[in-house]
C-alpha cells in the first residue's frame, strides 16, 4: 500500500523524458550567474571584470548572515559585472562569465583523504556551507542552515524522491543512474543530523527506482523505502510528514517543530560530492521538456547556462513556446527571456504552447462546485478564500484560514469555471500581511 | 547557427510569451464539460419520458430548453451580465424543468416557467453560480400558482394532442396519492421502479434515472452523498413510520415514486444550490429527505420533493459555514487566561 495525504491532485503526467539518460550539455559559451540563488542575503563578487576564474572558483561569498556562496561551473574570463532583473521582479548583481573552452579546475579543490566515516557532523556542515548548497527541488533553502537548525532536535530524516509535478524527471534519473550518490549523501546527513535513521519517499509511479532501491537497502537497518501514491503534492513537506508519520506540522511552524527534515534527492546527491570530492554546487540536472522542444532530455548542465544552449541541445524548437517554465507546470515560474540562465533551483525548463498551458480567461465564474473544496491539501474552502478577496473582505479570508495555504495550486487546476482562485488568495494574504505589519 | 526562432530583440519576446503566476496547467473539466455530462445523464430519462408518454412530451422539452436560452441571452444583453450561454446551464435548467412538469401542461407553461427560472432566479442573483435557489425547481413551484394544470396526469401512452392544450384525457391518480392516503400503489413494484406509472414527464423512471446518477457519479461530476442521503433518509422514515399498516413495501414504494430519484441525483446536486462540503452535502441530504417525506405525509401537496430541496437551499450557507472543514495543521487561537474560579465562562 502506498502512503499518502488527504486531497490533492493527478495531473497529466507528461513525464517524456523518463527514458532519456541523463546527458552532459556541451560547453556554453558565456554563463550568468546570479548572486543570490537561495533563500537569504545576496553575496558579494569576489572577483573583478577581466579576472580568469577556474570552474569550482567560488565567485561571490556571503559576508554576513544567511546564505551561501556562489562557484564558476566554467573556466574563463569574467566579462562583466551587472545589475539584471531576475524572475521573481528583483534586481540582482549579475556575474557574466565567457568560457575559455580549457575547464580548468580549481587546484585548491581537493576531496576527503580517508574515510568519510572520520568526517565530524561540524566537518559535513562546513563542507556543505563552503559547497554553496541549497535546496534544489525550488525552494533554495540554504541547506547548512537547515542541518544546523535541524541538529539535535529531530528523529527524522526524509530524503524526498516524490517530484509529484508533471514533466520532470531529473530526481528520477538521478536515482536510477546514481543511486549511491544518493544513499551516501543520506549517510552524510544523518551523521550530520546525529540520526542512525532514514526515510527515502519515492512515488509509486517510479517503479523502477523504488526496485533499485529496495533492492540495494535490503537488509540496511538504517533506510526504510517508503512508497509514496503517486499524486500531487505529495512533495510538499507538510504532506510528506503527514503521509509518513500521520502528524502534522502546525500551522506557521517547521518540519523541525515536528521531528522532521526533508531533502532532496538531488541536494543529498551534492551533499555527498561536495563532501567526498570537494566539488561544489555548480552543476545540476535539469528536465527540458513541452510539446515545443523537438526532444525532450535531462541535461546535466553548468549552473548559469542559458536555457536556449539547451534547448539547442534538445534539438531547438518545433514550434513557438507560448509558455517558458522555469520548474514544474504547478509551481514553477513564468520566464519573460529564452536566454535565461539555469540557477541552482531550477530543476525543470517547460516550453509549452499555448494549447498545452492555460490562458487566464477573463470570463471565469465559480459554479459552486466543491471541487476545490475536496482536493485542497490544507483542508481549506478555496471558493470561499477566492469569493472573499475578490470582494476585499479579508477579515473573512482569514477565518476561513487564508493564511495556511501553501499556495500549491491544486484548487486553481481542478476549478471547471476557471476561477484564479490560487492568485486571489494570493492578493489576500499579501493585503492581510500588510494589515498586519502596519498594526504592530 | 540558431535551430529555434529566437527574435533578436527581448520586445518581441515580450510579445510572444506569456508571463503569467503559477499554476500553468489546468484540468481539462470546465462548466460545459460538466454541464454536457449532465445532460447526458438525463437522456434516458427523457428519452423514456418521450417513448412513455408521447412526442408532447418531446414538444414541452423544446419549449422549455428554448425558452431558457433565449432567456439567458436576452437578460444577460441587459443585465451587462457575462454572456454564458456556452457554458450550457441553461440547457440544463430547461430540460430539468420541462421532466418536471405533467405532459399535459399548456405548452405556454414551460415558456414562462423557463423565463421566470432564468431571468428571475438565476440572472437577477448575478448569474451561473450566484442565485441561491434552484432555478427549475423555483419555476415549477411558481408554476403552481396554476394548480389544476400541474397536477392533472394523465394515463401513460394517452394520445394527446402536439400543439393544442386541448387535452380531454381522463386525468388519474399518481401512486403517491394512494401512497399518502397510507395504501400501497396498485402498480406492482417492478413498473415503479421501471417507470410505468402516471407522472411528470422526468419523474417516471427510477431505473433510468439511477442509471444516469451512476454515470455522474462514476465521472465524478457529483458525489454519491446527497442522493444515497437523500434517498436513505426517504427510505428510512417511511420504512420506520409507514402511513397506515404496511410493511417494508410502502417503503420500496415510496422510494420509487414521485420526484425523488430525479430530485435526489439531478436537482438536489445542483452545485450552485448545495454545500460544498462533505459533511455539509450528507446533512443537507439528510434535511432534503426529512422534508420530503414530512411534506408527504402532512402537507397540501402530495409531492414534497421540489419543496424540500428548496426548503433546504436555503440553509446551504449555514451548513457550509458550520461544517467548514479544520484547516491542516491548525492551532487554535490562544484564549486570554481566564481568572481560575470563572468555570466555563466566555474569554473576553
Ligand atoms: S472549483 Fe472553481 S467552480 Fe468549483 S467551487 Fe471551487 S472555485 Fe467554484
Ligand atoms: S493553493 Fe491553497 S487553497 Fe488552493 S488547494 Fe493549495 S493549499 Fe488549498
Amino acid at each position: 500500500m502506498s502512503l499518502t495525504f488527504i486531497g490533492g491532485i493527478h495531473p497529466r503526467e507528461n513525464k517524456n523524458a523518463k527514458d532519456k539518460p541523463i546527458e552532459l550539455l556541451p560547453p556554453p559559451e558565456s554563463i550568468r550567474l546570479s548572486m543570490s540563488q537561495h533563500i537569504g542575503v545576496h553575496c558579494t563578487p569576489t572577483v573583478a571584470v577581466g579576472d580568469h576564474v577556474y570552474k569550482y572558483q567560488c565567485i561571490g561569498k556571503i559576508t554576513s548572515g544567511l546564505g551561501v556562496p556562489v562557484h564558476s561551473s566554467i573556466s574563463g574570463t569574467v566579462k562583466e559585472i551587472t545589475k539584471s532583473v531576475t524572475p521573481d521582479n528583483v534586481e540582482k548583481q549579475t556575474v557574466i562569465i565567457e568560457n575559455d573552452g580549457q575547464n580548468t579546475p580549481d587546484p585548491s579543490v581537493r576531496g576527503f583523504d580517508g574515510p568519510l566515516s572520520e568526517l565530524s557532523a561540524a566537518q559535513i556542515i562546513e563542507r556543505v556551507r563552503d559547497a554553496g548548497i541549497s535546496g534544489m527541488g525550488g525552494a533554495t533553502f540554504p541547506s547548512y542552515a537547515k542541518i544546523n537548525s535541524a541538529a539535535g532536535k529531530v528523529k527524522h530524516l526524509i530524503i524526498n524522491c516524490c517530484e509529484c509535478e508533471p514533466y520532470i524527471c531529473a530526481n528520477y534519473r538521478l536515482m536510477i543512474e546514481d543511486p549511491d550518490a544518493v544513499i551516501n549523501g543520506a549517510k552524510l546527513l544523518m551523521k550530520a543530523l546525529g540520526l542512525r535513521r532514514c526515510d527515502i519517499a519515492i512515488e509509486d509511479n517510479k517503479k523502477e527506482a523504488i526496485r533499485l532501491f529496495t533492492k540495494k537497502l535490503s537488509g540496511n537497518q538504517m533506510f526504510t523505502v517508503r512508497k509514496m501514491k503517486t499524486k500531487y503534492p505529495q512533495g510538499d513537506e507538510r504532506q510528506l510528514i503527514f503521509a509518513i508519520y500521520n502528524v502534522m506540522i502546525p500551522q506557521g511552524k517547521l518540519p523541525a517543530d515536528v521531528g522532521c527534515v526533508i531533502f532532496n534527492t538531488e541536494t543529498t546527491a551534492a551533499v555527498f560530492r561536495a563532501v567526498a570530492y570537494g566539488i561544489p554546487l555548480c552543476e545540476r540536472i535539469v528536465t527540458v521538456d513541452g510539446d515545443c522542444v523537438k526532444e525532450p532530455k535531462n541535461i546535466l548542465c553548468p549552473i548559469g547556462a542559458p536555457l536556449s544552449d539547451l534547448v539547442d541541445f534538445c534539438g531547438g524548437l518545433v514550434k513557438p513556446p507560448k509558455k517558458i517554465i522555469f520548474g514544474g507546470p504547478m509551481m514553477g515560474q513564468a520566464q519573460w527571456d529564452i536566454r535565461s540562465p539555469v540557477s541552482k533551483g531550477t530543476s525543470a525548463a517547460l516550453l509549452l504552447s499555448a494549447s498545452a498551458t492555460t490562458e487566464y480567461e477573463h470570463r471565469s465564474a465559480c459554479i459552486r462546485c466543491g471541487k476545490c473544496v475536496g482536493v485542497c491539501p490544507m483542508h481549506l474552502m478555496p471558493t470561499y478564500l477566492a469569493s472573499f478577496s475578490r470582494t476585499y473582505n479579508f477579515d473573512m479570508c482569514e477565518k476561513f484560514g487564508v493564511m495556511s495555504c501553501v499556495e500549491c495550486g491544486s484548487c486553481t487546476y481542478v476549478c471547471p469555471g476557471r476561477v484564479p482562485i490560487v492568485q486571489l488568495i494570493r492578493s489576500a494574504k499579501v493585503r492581510i500581511k500588510e494589515n498586519r505589519a502596519k498594526k504592530s | 547557427m540558431k535551430k529555434h526562432p529566437l527574435p533578436d530583440s527581448t520586445a518581441e519576446f515580450d510579445k510572444m510569451l506569456t508571463v503569467s503566476p503559477n499554476p500553468h496547467i489546468r484540468s481539462r473539466e470546465t462548466t460545459p464539460s460538466l454541464m454536457l455530462c449532465v445532460i447526458i445523464a438525463l437522456l434516458p430519462a427523457a428519452v423514456w419520458g418521450v417513448y412513455q408518454f408521447g412526442l408532447r412530451a418531446l414538444m414541452i422539452m423544446i419549449v422549455s430548453i428554448v425558452s431558457c436560452v433565449c432567456a439567458e441571452a436576452l437578460s444577460a444583453l441587459v443585465l451587462k451580465l457575462k454572456f454564458s450561454i456556452n457554458d450550457l446551464s441553461a440547457v440544463v435548467t430547461g430540460l430539468l424543468l420541462a421532466l418536471n412538469l405533467p405532459v399535459s401542461v399548456p405548452l405556454w407553461m414551460p415558456a414562462v416557467g423557463g423565463v421566470f427560472a432564468i431571468v428571475i432566479v438565476k440572472q437577477l442573483f448575478g448569474g451561473i453560480g450566484k442565485n441561491f435557489l434552484n432555478p427549475a425547481l423555483c419555476a415549477r413551484v411558481f408554476l403552481f400558482s396554476w394548480a389544476g394544470e400541474m397536477t392533472y396526469f394523465t394515463t401513460p401512452k394517452t394520445a394527446l394532442p402536439l400543439f393544442s392544450s386541448d387535452i380531454d384525457a381522463v386525468s388519474t391518480a399518481t401512486p403517491l396519492a394512494s401512497l399518502n392516503a397510507g395504501a400501497l400503489p396498485g402498480i406492482p413494484i417492478i413498473d415503479l421502479f421501471i417507470g410505468k406509472q402516471p407522472g411528470c414527464i422526468g419523474e417516471v423512471s427510477a431505473l433510468l434515472l439511477l442509471a444516469g446518477g451512476l454515470f455522474l457519479i462514476i465521472r465524478k461530476v457529483i458525489s454519491v452523498r446527497i442522493p444515497l442521503a437523500f434517498i436513505g433518509t426517504v427510505f428510512a422514515l417511511t420504512y420506520f413510520f409507514p402511513l397506515g399498516d404496511q410493511d417494508v413495501h410502502y417503503a420500496v414504494a415510496s422510494v420509487f415514486s414521485g420526484a425523488l430519484f430525479l430530485g435526489a441525483f439531478f436537482m438536489a446536486t445542483d452545485y450552485t444550490t448545495s454545500p460544498c462540503t462533505p459533511i455539509g452535502q450528507i446533512i443537507y441530504g439528510v434535511g432534503c429527505g426529512a422534508l420530503t417525506v414530512l411534506i408527504r405525509y402532512f402537507g397540501g401537496y402530495p409531492e414534497g420533493v421540489s419543496f424540500a430541496i428548496l426548503i433546504m437551499n436555503l440553509f446551504v450557507w449555514f451548513i457550509d459555514k458550520y461544517t467548514k472543514p479544520t484547516p491542516f495543521g491548525h492551532v487554535k487561537p490562544e484564549k486570554p487566561k481566564k481568572p481560575k474560579k470563572a468555570k466555563g465562562g466566555e474569554a473576553e
